[in-house]
This record gives structure tokens, sequence and C-alpha cells, in this order.
């Protein structure tokens, strides 16, 4: 289990982190999600002992990450790069000896990783001979070839085409039946969705929600609609039932009061344009995102 | 201990494959050589061709006697070094004679002339007139050998006994001994003296250099794409650091050692004078430290700098220091016991060139050398020191360069 308390980190005048806590169980996968410059990666270098916090801790089955634990830390960081001389079997390699594995092992499993990700081809090739989703694909290897209990993610998809993407997921989905402790940081909300079972919003390196995905879109949910049209729904958003609406093409979600009732919403606006479907939705988790850090 | 020998393989390993490093591994040596070289043989070597001096004597007394001293002066391959031309002609004034020499001259037919004008008894005017006016060795050699026979004709002429003449036109040359300890003598001359500390000075400066950049490009690519995290997710920076340096120490090494073979061979080829590698020891031993010094250096600046340009001139700046005594090579030599000398062989900076300069210039005693090295120890720790507190945080600081303030900020950080 990963706990952390009370985690703080100032810099010289900005406070990156304010005094967050959370904990991930294995087995689940824990998204911590957030605008651009929330504070996500202060607080993954923060975990990774990469920096030092200025108060708070980090305990990793109740021990500090220092010395042999950073063996059993898997990182893959957001802004990727690798030596680019250098060729893919060693630079794999190196990192996995630098986690303490035996050479031979290292090899087996480098190997092993290749074939699983389909890349074999290219072991004794330069990195810079690859291309760029390949070569992201090697760092993701890196990051898991000496099967660390801890793994984090900061936007494991970026860069990676949709095939890659599912190949990926499809990776991190096993690393949680095998009871690792999994910690994805994104902004990408439809991501999050798909492969969080708890979720950690943070804004300004403070703590918005947290929680179960379930549990939070229960509490922020709301009532929204989903409307397929033809016509003019300008006029929706003046509506006194109408809390906000994003509309597209011929297609609109609409955020209705709590007390308004749904059907009530529908007969109201049938007689202005046609509608050709209309249901009850559960809010995406980038809506609830996007409200919960526009009230901040 | 395993993961620092983890990263010093690695460090080694990338960088000893690289072509620059390979390329630079025989060039350098080649470009010292050559520049240090050079022009002491130019200076050096007799020019291997025989020149025909044309002589206009218009006493007529010096052409013979000319001719019989430069006999002298022959060839490796014992062919004369001047073939004199008599090119006096009773039927043409001076000026004609002068204007067709000039002309044969400009024709290449004659490498340049004498023209002796005996305006009076004693009053001799001589002109040597060629293309090229750098050539003073011949210049040099025709007015001894005309003066020794002005002053032979005049002793001559008074009657003075020839065995006495011959004295009187008889002088001495000193010749210079350096002495080594305990009364050995060494024979070598100033100027294998100073190429041979120069050209360890060079080395060391293009070892320091070179090796420098390397491992600050390295260090600028690894904070440029973030693989700094994923290597300080792993191990200590302590661990990253030590690793980095004997890494590179290990590359230094080989190139010591490859150079050693280099000049080993020149050696053997007799291009280098075997004196060249007197207390070749001691001096690797100036040489090492001298390199591990600069490097742990290099490794403060390269967790600063976050450009490649910042690094050169950063490096640049440096590595001047490490030629300083080059440039006070000269009054060195001539006063090894002078004030600037003793100073700069106790600053950490100048150690390892100044005192690879010393050992070649006159023997250095035994407490400077314990001395010189203590420092060079603890100069190197305490930079040591300093270099992994910036080194810690530096590395994972991207942007913009600190501030001196924020620099002491860092190292007073525990």
């Amino acid at each position: 289990m990963l706990l952390v308390e009370n985690l703080v980190k100032e810099f010289q005048n900005t406070t990156a982190i304010d005094n967050i806590s959370f904990k991930v169980e294995p087995g689940e996968i824990f998204g911590l999600l957030g605008p651009n410059g929330a504070g996500k990666t202060t607080t993954l270098r923060t975990v990774l002992n990469i920096i030092k916090p200025t108060s708070g801790k980090v305990l990793f089955n109740d021990q500090l990450i220092t010395g042999d634990f950073l063996n059993h830390i898997g990182y893959l960081p957001e802004e990727r790069g690798l030596y680019k001389k250098s060729k893919v079997i060693d630079v794999i390699l190196y990192f996995a000896e630098l986690k303490n594995m035996k050479r031979t092992e290292a090899v087996k499993q480098a190997d092993s990783w290749l074939k699983r990700l389909d890349i074999f081809h290219y072991r004794n090739n330069k990195i810079d001979e690859l291309s760029k989703g390949n070569q992201q694909k090697v760092q993701f290897i890196m990051s898991v070839i000496h099967n660390p209990q801890l793994l984090i993610f900061d936007e494991p998809f970026t860069g990676f085409d949709p095939i890659n993407q599912q190949e990926i997921r499809e990776l991190i989905f096993s690393f949680v039946s095998e009871g690792k402790i999994i910690i994805l940081s994104t902004h990408q909300m439809e991501t999050a969705e798909k492969l969080c079972t708890d979720i950690f919003l943070l804004n300004n390196g403070k703590e918005v929600t947290s929680g179960k995905l379930s549990h939070i879109k229960k509490e922020f949910g709301g009532n929204h609609v989903e409307i397929k049209f033809s016509g003019d729904v300008s006029f929706i958003s003046s509506m006194a039932e109408v809390i906000t609406v994003d509309t597209y093409n011929n297609y609109a979600e609409v955020h209705l009061k709590a007390v308004v009732e749904p059907s009530d919403f529908l007969k109201k606006i049938t007689y202005k344009i046609d509608i050709t479907h209309f249901s009850v939705i559960e809010p995406t988790l980038n809506r609830i995102f996007i409200d919960l850090i526009k009230q901040n | 201990m395993k993961k620092i020998l983890t990263i010093a393989r690695w460090e080694y390993l990338e960088k000893v494959k690289t072509k620059t490093f390979i390329i630079s591994l025989v060039i350098t040596p080649l470009i010292i050589i050559m520049f240090s070289l050079l022009p002491t043989l130019l200076t050096q070597k007799e020019d291997q061709r025989t020149k025909v001096i044309g002589v206009v004597d218009t006493s007529g007394i010096f052409f013979h006697r000319l001719n019989d001293e430069l006999e002298q002066y022959k060839l490796d391959d014992n062919q004369p070094n001047y073939i004199l031309l008599n090119l006096a002609d009773n039927k043409k004034t001076l000026e004609q004679l002068k204007t067709e020499a000039d002309k044969n001259v400009i024709d290449n037919k004659i490498e340049g002339f004498l023209f002796i004008l005996n305006s009076g008894t004693d009053s001799l005017e001589i002109e040597y007139r060629s293309e090229n006016l750098g050539n003073f060795k011949d210049l040099r050699r025709f007015e001894e050998k005309i003066n020794r026979i002005r002053i032979q004709n005049e002793l001559n002429a008074r009657g003075i006994d020839p065995s006495l003449a011959a004295f009187v036109q008889n002088s001495i040359e000193i010749e210079q001994i350096k002495i080594e300890k305990s009364g050995e003598e060494g024979k070598q001359n100033f100027l294998v003296v100073f190429f041979s500390a120069f050209i360890f000075i060079m080395l060391l400066m293009m070892m320091v250099i070179y090796s420098g950049q390397l491992l600050v490009r390295s260090l600028i690519e690894e904070k440029s794409n973030r693989l700094i995290e994923i290597l300080i997710s792993s191990c200590t920076s302590e661990q990253l650091l030590a690793g980095k340096i004997l890494g590179l120490s290990a590359l230094g090494l080989t190139q010591i050692f490859i150079w050693s073979l280099i000049g080993i061979t020149l050696v053997g080829g007799a291009v280098i004078p075997p004196a060249a590698f007197d207390n070749i020891l001691i001096m690797l031993v100036y040489f090492i430290t001298g390199f591990i010094f600069y490097t742990t250096i290099f490794v403060g600046i390269g967790s600063i700098v976050t450009t490649e340009q910042e690094a050169q001139q950063m490096t640049t700046y440096i590595s001047l220091i490490l030629i300083l005594p080059v440039v006070v090579a000269m009054p060195a030599i001539q006063n090894p016991d002078s004030m600037m000398v003793r100073v700069m062989s106790y600053i950490p900076l100048t150690i390892p060139s100044m005192m690879l300069l010393r050992f070649k210039i006159a023997p250095v005693p035994l407490i400077d050398i314990i001395i010189t090295l203590n420092i060079m120890f603890v100069s190197t720790i305490i930079t040591l020191k300093i270099a992994a507190k910036i080194f810690r945080i530096g590395i994972l600081s991207y942007g913009k360069k600190p501030t001196i303030k924020e620099l002491i900020q860092w190292l007073r950080e525990e």
C-alpha cells in the first residue's frame, strides 16, 4: 500500500503541493487528475523521492521510499526521452541493471518485452532510428521490466496511436490483476474514466475532490440529458431549468437543475425543435472536472 | 556500489564507442606533436639542397677564400651546401653587374649574391641580395666567414705569428648541461625541456576539455530529455555522481594509455627524445589527480548549465586556466625558483600543469611533491562535496540557470 500523508512542497515563493493525503491499495488504478500546472508531476516526483517534500511523508508498505525500495518502483515520466545514440537493448539493460536486475535476467525480460510490444526487430538499432511511438514503447519497457510493485505513469498515452494506446491500456490492466499499485496521472479525463477506480482531483496544489470514481459521479453528477436534434437550440441556454449546455453540430449535452424533471424539460423543447433522440445520461468525468475546476 | 559500477560502465562504454572519442584519441596527440615539434624541426633541420650564391667581389680577395671556408658546410648526402659563383667581370660596370645578378636571382638561377664593395683601405660595404630575407642562418655564416677572412688578412699583413693569429680567431662555445639529482648529467637542451613539458600540459588540457565536454553534454542531454528523473528514481544522486566520475576517469585512463603507446612508438622512432619521459610516473600521478580534480569541477558546472553553448563557454574558461603555466613557461624555465612559479604550484587549479612543467625544468624537492599532492587531494574532496550538492539540486532544476544567490542557498541545504 502506498500512503501519502499531509504532503507539502514549497518552492521559493510558491506552494506547489498544499497538504494533500491519499492512499493507493494494490490492485487498483489511482488516477491523479488535474489541469496543467496543478501539481501532479511535483506530487509524483515527491512520491518517487526525486525531490524532498517540505513536510509530510510518503510510505510504501509502511516504509520510507529510499535505497532498496527504489528498485521496486517503475516510473514513466511525462516528458519522454532516451539516449539517442545508444542501442535499444543497451539502454533497456542499463536501466534494468540500475534497478538491480541481474544481467542475464534483464536480457531475458528485455527480449520478452520487445517481442510483446512488437519491436524486437529494432533490438540492435540506435534509438534515434526508431519512430516516436516505438521510442515510447522502449521507455514503457524501461518502466516495467524489473517487475515493480509500484508503477507510476505520467500521461502514459500521449504520443501513442489508438492501436498502441489500446495495447498499453491492456498491459496496465494486466498489472492490476497482478496486484500492483498503480498511479496514473493525466489530464485526459476519458482515459481516467475508463481506467481508474479511484481518483484524486488536484488544482493549484490543493485537493478538489477524491474517492471512488462511482461515488464522485453520484455526488457531482447532477441531472444530465443528451439530445439529438435539428433546428436552432440556442434558446436552451437561457432557459430557467438549465445550468449549462454543451452544443455540438446536431447534438447537445444539457445540465439541468436538480429539481427539474427531464420529461418536463423534454415537453418544453419539443415544440421548438425536432428531436430525434433524447436520453438521461451519466455525466462524463470531463464534465465534472470542468465544473469543479471552474467552481474553484 | 553495484549501481555505481553499472553507471560507470555505461558512461564509459557509451562514450568510448563514439566516433568523436576515437578520432580525438589519435588526432589530439598528433596535432600537439605536430605543433610542438614543427618549429624545432623547421629551425634545426638543414635545408637539404645546394644553394648557388653569386659573388661580386671588387676587392678580389674574398671570393676564393670564402669559397674555401664555406666548403665545410655539407648536406646530409655530402654534397656542398653552397656553391659560389664568381660574377665579377671587368668589362661591365658595377651597376650592370648588379642589375644582371638581380635578374638572375629573380629568374631563380642563383639563390642570392654577395655584393662586396671595396671602398678604401679597410672599409668594406657588403650586401647580400636575395629574394628571401628570412634566411638568417646563411647570412650569419657568410658574415662570420667574411669577418674571419678580413681579420686573418689583417693579422697576416701585420706579420703576426700564424699560430697566434689562429688562436685569436678561435672562439669558445659554452655547453649547457642540466644537473639532475646526485650529480648525474642531463644532456637535454632547452627546446626538449620546453616542448616535452608543453606536450604534457597540452595533453592534460585537451583531455580535460574533451572529457569535460562529454560529461557536461551528457548531463545536459539527461536533463533535457528528463532521463535524469528515471536515473534519480533508480539510484541516489551520490551514486550517480560517483558513477559518472568513475566512468569518465576510466575514459581518461584509456586516453592516457593509448597516448603513452603513441609516445613510446614515437620515442622508438626517435621523433621524441627519451628524455621527455623522465619522471614519467610521478608526472602521471599529477596528470591523473589533475584530471579528476577538473572532472569534479565540470560536474558542478554541468549540473548548472542548461544549454550546450553555455557549457562550451564555461569549459573554455576553465581550460584556459590549465594552460596558464604554458604562458609563464619561459620565465619559469629561466628562473624556477621565482615567486610566481612557487605560488602557482600551490594553487589547485594550476598545480597539475605547473608541476608537469617543474619536473622538466629542475629537480623538484620531495617536500614540494608531498605538499602539492596533499593540496590536490584535499581540494578534490572539497570540490567533490560542493559539486555533489550542486549536482543533487541542479540536475532537477530545469530552465533558467541559477543565480549566485540561489547557488549559495543550494550549498547551505543539508
